[in-house]
């Protein structure tokens, strides 16, 4: 019996280890806890897409360029100034006296590197794939603080992807001295905070970077908390244990408010949600004169008003304002006998028509309660709806495999330019695509995806909103709105590129 | 003695053996693992590339035979999720719930068997149907309501206990008495059974009759020679303790086995699901084997049955 | 007092789950945006409502309807199941019986509600599915305990007397063997019941079970843990159920077999 004691009192020592500040310590010692839904999967940059993982391993390392937070166009960041060549080459000019957390001096060498180690394909990256780096040919060294990209084919939207975490920078040196399985023990970036520890499945300390290139951050340390439940987070919040934390539900937005010990900070977020009509497996769904009804049918007014309280922002086409290839589109309006009539038609009794549709659970906000809305709305013109609650990995196989009902939920983003949303999405051979083989539609997007002048591409996304919004592949939803809950002692502002930058935290001692 | 021992070994390594196959079967019989993690833009040759790669074009067999080869040398393969060694995540999260299972045997201990004694020996009073009452609705309980409502109460209204994850000792007190109480439960009325059989046996009256003062009776007689069934079924219902841990850390954010466990198969990563599944197995397996062979070491009789 | 609180607790969960349709005064799956979490007691809402404003008072007494069903299914499959392989073996013996006790070994080598979840998690969700994976994981437990009945029952003079008389072996199995197994059968049956239904809630509260907006207490109880905090009866009441369900049905298996098979250690 005492060896168990002796066991026990070792393991609860060494697993539990020093019990975590309280909130006034933090404030006073100006440490901020960030509670997060899930762990990292990588330390390693360019590995892995993935919004939670990338918006922790931004804190350690930069990117290439960052985003305006206002008008989402990309601004200095690692690299300075970026021109186009000729049609097939890029070349940024890079930011001098930057060091990495090792001493190493960042050079155009760490630029080439970390491309080279997105595209080989030993290490298995995501961004090797052709939205990300697979259209890059090859990376050129021109002086240490000139770097150019030659790519395969004319490819404009190089700089938004230099402009995301597409390319945040790892250090050429220690990548090719240390190796990457060391880095991924111990990453090292140019960014404002620097690894301390990763405490799997628990927590991510970050401390700040004194010599940051723009300055040290106001934070001194930031610690992301894993807590998957959204209840979870919420009584974290209230009580305490952590500052900030993502995707607070509309419904419980007066609870935090109520609290007096943190507020909530809204922003609307370029992510979209839309309501696919699938078109690709037989159905009736491929009668555009179905889709088109559908869009009458759905009063999505309503669903933002009662579901979603507000919180989401109308969209008529498949772009939103966020997005710098948006131009606006004509709203379908709710209408049901307008959608009474395309139904009978296209010789469709709604009475006798049953729809399927498929739905994540808590990916995005209140998804499987919108969906069951949806169902309710359609029950109002005699469509019987099966709704089909999936967990999110089965929803994504599902989707790729072709095999869901005749609609299914599902959300995009961040959806900053326009090739990054219609390309996958409306190509009937692409992974998420629920519309496509339509031959007009599939030339204009290849075309579009090269044009470099800014007008002939403005021109080409504005005709492609406008057949797109014609053809109704989906039924138009919203933008989503970002709810985070922020304690009372912390000051910061959330992006609606869902870049969660501790960089931008204030921490005010009461 | 030795002949019992080699084929209760022998039989334990066909157990794991076979369990191992059969967490194999299991896992084929679903979809394709590789479409869940690609790139968003993923064409059909890079999907067959990557299934190549991961050696899932190859026959059954050969698939098998590389399993199980992988499994002796501690090889499980790499988690599709997090591209590092199965296996070892599975370890790294092992000491969380060494220490939650831990905890909650001790408290086990240290309430549920004095619980059963005392009932036992004072039967028919009125703590006994009192105890009696608690076990049967600590049974009838389920873990992850009793979870939720410990979180609305000690949490969310009273802010006394924080709700999950893993931090200061005051993080360890709502999942242990979750995943205690049912084990408890069981364990209380086994005890009392177990003591009641005792009180009934001839030496025990004789040394009643003797003139032994009660509690030297209970003590000295009753107790140790009960101690036997208790240990070897709370022993045996240990294993039970693996199974409670996936709810249980699931419900409180615990960054044990069965939350990663719970996580690999939501995610359907496969690897991670057949190292934890058949690490659980072993470990299980193995906990029968030593309960098992104390008990026959204890009482001579089972060795022949 | 163990009998007829297990008896009135189980009577009035069959009576609820029976008579749903007219007790509940309202559809279970009906969406009402404006009544949104009502709290208990609202008018025409006893239990309140949830976040789509559906009534939670047809949801609890629905979702009785498909925890006894899916108790009722699976106790019958592994019974049938299980209880044939227990026959089977226990008579045979040799290598029939050695097979199964590995079989039930390998079985029993995994914790039960993985083994549940993982099957589940496999084979894919909905209530087919679960009954299967309940079942696949829960069949062990009758073969064992069949077997041992049917090796004890053997040794009695009945079945020696009959078999000299020159009674078929099927026969001698289902007609003399299977009575004297049956009160066995039953306690476990009961035993194992509240089993089931709890699993199969811990189950669909994971999220790999009877799928939402189908009124199951473990989903409704993992969609009330997001509402915890601006309603706490979403998660209370459906517990409650399931709590008193499986009370109710432990008190009647104890007593039945404390009544049928005092022996019984299962």
């Amino acid at each position: 019996m005492h060896v168990l004691w002796v066991l026990i009192v070792a393991l609860t020592a060494a697993v539990l280890g020093a019990p975590a500040a309280h909130a006034q310590d933090r404030a006073r010692s100006k440490e901020i806890v960030v509670g997060l839904g899930a762990e990292p999967r990588t330390m390693l940059a360019v590995m892995i897409v993935d919004w939670t993982t990338n918006a922790m391993l931004e804190h350690i390392y930069d990117r290439l360029l960052d985003r305006d937070a206002k008008t989402f166009k990309p601004k200095p960041m690692l690299a300075t100034e970026w021109k186009v060549v000729n049609d097939t080459t890029w070349e940024f000019k890079l930011r001098r006296n930057v060091k990495f957390h090792n001493g190493e001096p960042f050079t155009a060498a760490s630029v080439k590197a970390t491309i080279e180690f997105a595209l080989d394909p030993a290490n298995k990256s995501h961004f090797a794939g052709n939205a990300y780096w697979g259209l890059v040919k090859e990376v050129q060294i021109v002086d240490d603080y000139t770097v150019r990209f030659v790519t395969k084919q004319p490819w404009p939207n190089l700089v938004d992807s230099a402009a995301l975490v597409n390319s945040l920078i790892m250090p050429a040196k220690a990548l090719k001295e240390l190796g990457p399985a060391k880095l991924a023990e111990k990453p090292i970036g140019t960014g404002p905070f620097r690894f301390v520890e990763w405490r799997r499945d628990e927590r991510l300390v970050l401390d700040r970077n004194p010599d940051y290139w723009a300055g040290p951050a106001d934070v001194s340390r930031v610690t992301f908390r894993f807590i998957p439940e959204f209840s979870a987070r919420m009584a974290a919040l209230l009580s305490g244990e952590i500052d900030i934390m993502k995707d607070v539900p509309p419904h419980a937005v007066e609870a935090i408010e109520r609290s007096g010990r943190a507020k909530v900070r809204a922003t609307v977020s370029s992510r979209i949600n839309y309501l696919a009509l699938v078109t690709l497996k037989p159905g009736p769904m491929q009668d555009i004169r179905v889709r088109r009804a559908m869009n009458h049918a759905l009063d999505v007014d309503e669903l933002i008003k009662q579901v979603l309280k507000g919180r989401a922002t109308k969209m008529c086409g498949p772009l939103a304002p966020a997005n710098v290839d948006y131009a606006p589109v004509e709203c379908y309006k709710h209408d049901p006998a307008r959608a009474q009539a395309l139904f009978k038609e296209a010789g469709v009794d709604p009475t006798r028509l049953t729809l399927t549709l498929d739905t994540p659970s808590g990916r995005y906000p209140l998804d499987k309660d919108i969906s069951l809305a949806i169902a309710a709305q359609l029950q109002r013109l005699g469509i019987t709806t099966n709704v089909v609650v999936n967990e999110w990995g089965t929803h994504l196989d599902k989707i790729k495999n072709r095999n869901t009902g005749d609609m299914f939920f599902l959300g995009w983003g961040p959806a900053l330019y326009g090739q990054a949303t219609v390309q996958p999405l409306f190509i009937g051979d692409q992974t998420y695509a629920s519309y496509g083989n339509n031959k007009t539609i599939d030339e204009k997007i290849a075309r579009a995806g090269t044009l470099l002048d800014p007008k002939a591409r403005a021109d080409a996304y504005a005709e492609l909103q406008r057949l797109l919004h014609d053809e109704a592949p989906w039924v138009f939803l919203w933008q989503q709105h970002d709810l985070y809950g922020v304690a009372q002692h912390v000051e910061w502002t959330p992006r609606a590129d869902e870049k969660v930058w501790m960089y931008d935290a204030k921490v005010t001692p009461r | 003695m030795r002949r019992y021992l080699v084929a209760r070994i022998g039989q334990t390594v066909l157990v794991v053996f076979l369990s191992l196959s059969a967490v194999f079967g299991m896992v084929r019989l679903t979809g394709d693992p590789v479409l869940l993690f690609m790139p968003m833009d993923i064409q059909a040759r890079d999907v067959n590339a990557l299934r190549q790669r991961l050696g899932f074009n190859d026959p059954l067999a050969v698939q098998y035979a590389r399993f199980i080869g992988g499994v002796v040398r501690g090889d499980f393969g790499e988690s599709l999720r997090y591209r590092r060694d199965a296996l070892g995540l599975v370890m790294e999260r092992l000491p969380a719930t060494l220490l939650l299972a831990g905890a909650a045997m001790a408290l086990t201990l240290v309430v549920a068997v004095p619980l059963g004694v005392l009932a036992a020996v004072r039967r028919d009073s009125l703590f006994d149907h009192l105890s009696t009452v608690a076990t049967v609705l600590g049974q009838a309980t389920p873990g992850f309501w009793l979870g939720l409502m410990l979180i609305y109460v000690f949490a969310v209204q009273l802010r006394w206990l924080p709700t999950g994850g893993m931090g200061g000792p005051a993080h360890l007190v709502m999942p242990t008495i979750v995943l205690a109480a049912f084990y408890s439960a069981r364990v209380a009325r086994l005890t009392r059974s177990a003591m009641l059989d005792a009180l009934n046996e001839d030496y025990v009256l004789t040394a009643r009759a003797k003139g032994l003062a009660e509690t030297r009776v209970i003590g000295k007689h009753t107790l140790r020679n009960s101690a036997i069934p208790i240990v070897t079924l709370a022993g045996l219902e240990a294993g039970q303790l693996l199974g409670g841990a996936v709810v249980t850390e699931t419900i409180f954010a615990w960054p044990g086995l069965g939350r990663l466990t719970v996580q690999a198969l939501l995610n359907r990563d496969f690897p991670v699901v057949m190292a934890a599944v058949s690490f659980t197995s072993i470990v299980y397996t193995l906990l029968n084997l030593l309960v098992d062979l104390a008990y026959g070491w204890l009482d001579p009789r089972v060795r022949r049955a | 007092m163990k009998r007829w609180l297990g008896l009135g607790l189980t009577l009035a969960v069959v009576a609820a789950a029976v008579a749903a349709p007219w007790l509940a005064g309202h559809d279970p799956l009906r969406a009402d945006f404006t009544s949104a979490l009502q709290p208990p007691g609202a008018p025409g809402h006893p239990l309140g409502t949830d976040q789509l404003g559906r009534d939670l008072l047809a949801r609890v007494l629905y979702g009785a309807r498909l925890a006894l069903f899916i108790g009722v299914c699976t106790v019958l499959v592994t019974a049938v199941v299980g209880g044939l392989l227990g026959l089977v073996a226990g008579f045979f013996e040799r290598w029939p019986s050695t097979a199964l006790m590995r079989l039930a070994d390998v079985q029993l080598s995994f914790p039960f509600i993985l083994l549940a979840l993982t099957i589940n998690a496999i084979v894919g969700l909905g209530l087919r599915n679960i009954i299967l994976s309940l079942s696949a994981a829960g069949w062990v437990v009758y073969a064992r305990v069949v077997r041992g009945e049917v090796l004890t029952v053997k040794q009695r003079d009945f079945v020696h007397a009959a078999a000299a008389l020159g009674v078929g072996r099927a026969r001698l199995l289902f007609r003399h063997v299977l009575p004297n197994v049956a009160p066995s059968l039953v306690v476990v049956a009961s035993l194992q019941f509240s089993q089931f239904v709890v699993a199969e809630a811990a189950i669909s509260f994971l999220g790999f079970g009877v799928q939402p907006p189908t009124p199951a207490w473990g989903s409704m109880l993992s969609e009330g843990r997001d509402f915890l905090y601006v309603a706490w009866w979403l998660a209370a009441f459906p517990g409650l159920a399931l709590a008193l369900t499986a009370l109710g049905v432990n008190l009647l298996g104890d007593w039945l077999r404390d009544t049928l098979d005092p022996k019984l250690r299962v």
